[in-house]
């Protein structure tokens, strides 16, 4: 803990010690849908993992989400209100799926990001046009 | 659990807030009507514990593995467009 210059280390699950801007902390008031109880959370590109990329508890470490941005499975991505996309970023939570084979996406419950007073929530969609697994399928 | 009788029409208050309203009643299916603050999310319980499983499911993944299926596959996303 270095808190003269802002800065915290987690040992996180995925990626081992990192050091983080505590101003780069996102509050979530509500958790995240079955961890209630977890409210910081931070962003994290992996370049071996991009596009896709993680949403780690600043609280308890051992809790990291891959998530990718809606609009690479879907550009015309809605999910039903207004939002403003300069201070605000979608994310979706996805899953690997059959023995680590696929990988699904919660397009149901979107991950919404206010850029501008850092804050987050996820956000379940009320109407039925998306589902909650989302098979990302291979191309060829 | 409390259990209450309504019929028709009758509501429900729940705190001070949320209101809940029995809209209709037709081959054993009950129409309701909630009334609840933004802030308080309303969910089917089914879709809720779906969407619980998967966060758990997502919040344990293992980088190498995840790291593996984005190698090895050619994922179908939008990145050409973009």
């Amino acid at each position: 803990m270095d808190s003269e210059n802002n800065v915290i280390t987690i040992n996180t699950h995925q990626f081992g010690e990192i050091t983080i801007d505590i101003a780069n902390i996102f509050l979530f008031p509500n958790g995240l849908l079955g961890f209630e109880e977890l409210k910081k959370f931070i962003l994290i590109s992996d370049e071996e993992t991009e596009p896709f990329k993680w949403l780690i508890s600043v609280e308890e470490p051992s809790i990291g989400f891959p998530i990718i941005s809606p609009f690479y499975i879907d550009f015309d991505y809605n999910i039903g209100k207004e939002i403003d996309l300069e201070n605000n970023v979608l994310f979706v939570v996805v899953t690997l799926q059959d023995e680590n084979k696929n990988i699904s996406a919660n397009l149901k419950a979107p991950i919404i990001l206010n850029l501008q007073k850092m804050t987050g929530e996820q956000f379940l969609i009320p109407f039925e046009k998306y589902s909650t697994s989302h098979i990302i399928s291979h191309s060829e | 659990m409390l259990v209450l009788s309504r019929k028709i029409g009758e509501e429900i208050k729940i705190g001070n807030l949320i209101t809940v309203t029995i809209l209709g009643y037709d081959r054993g299916v009950v129409r309701l009507g909630i009334q609840a603050p933004r802030d308080i999310q309303v969910h089917r319980k089914e879709i809720y514990d779906k969407i619980v499983t998967l966060n758990k499911i997502s919040s344990q993944t293992e980088v190498d593995k995840f790291k593996n299926v984005v190698n090895k596959n050619n994922l179908n996303l939008n990145i050409k467009k973009k």
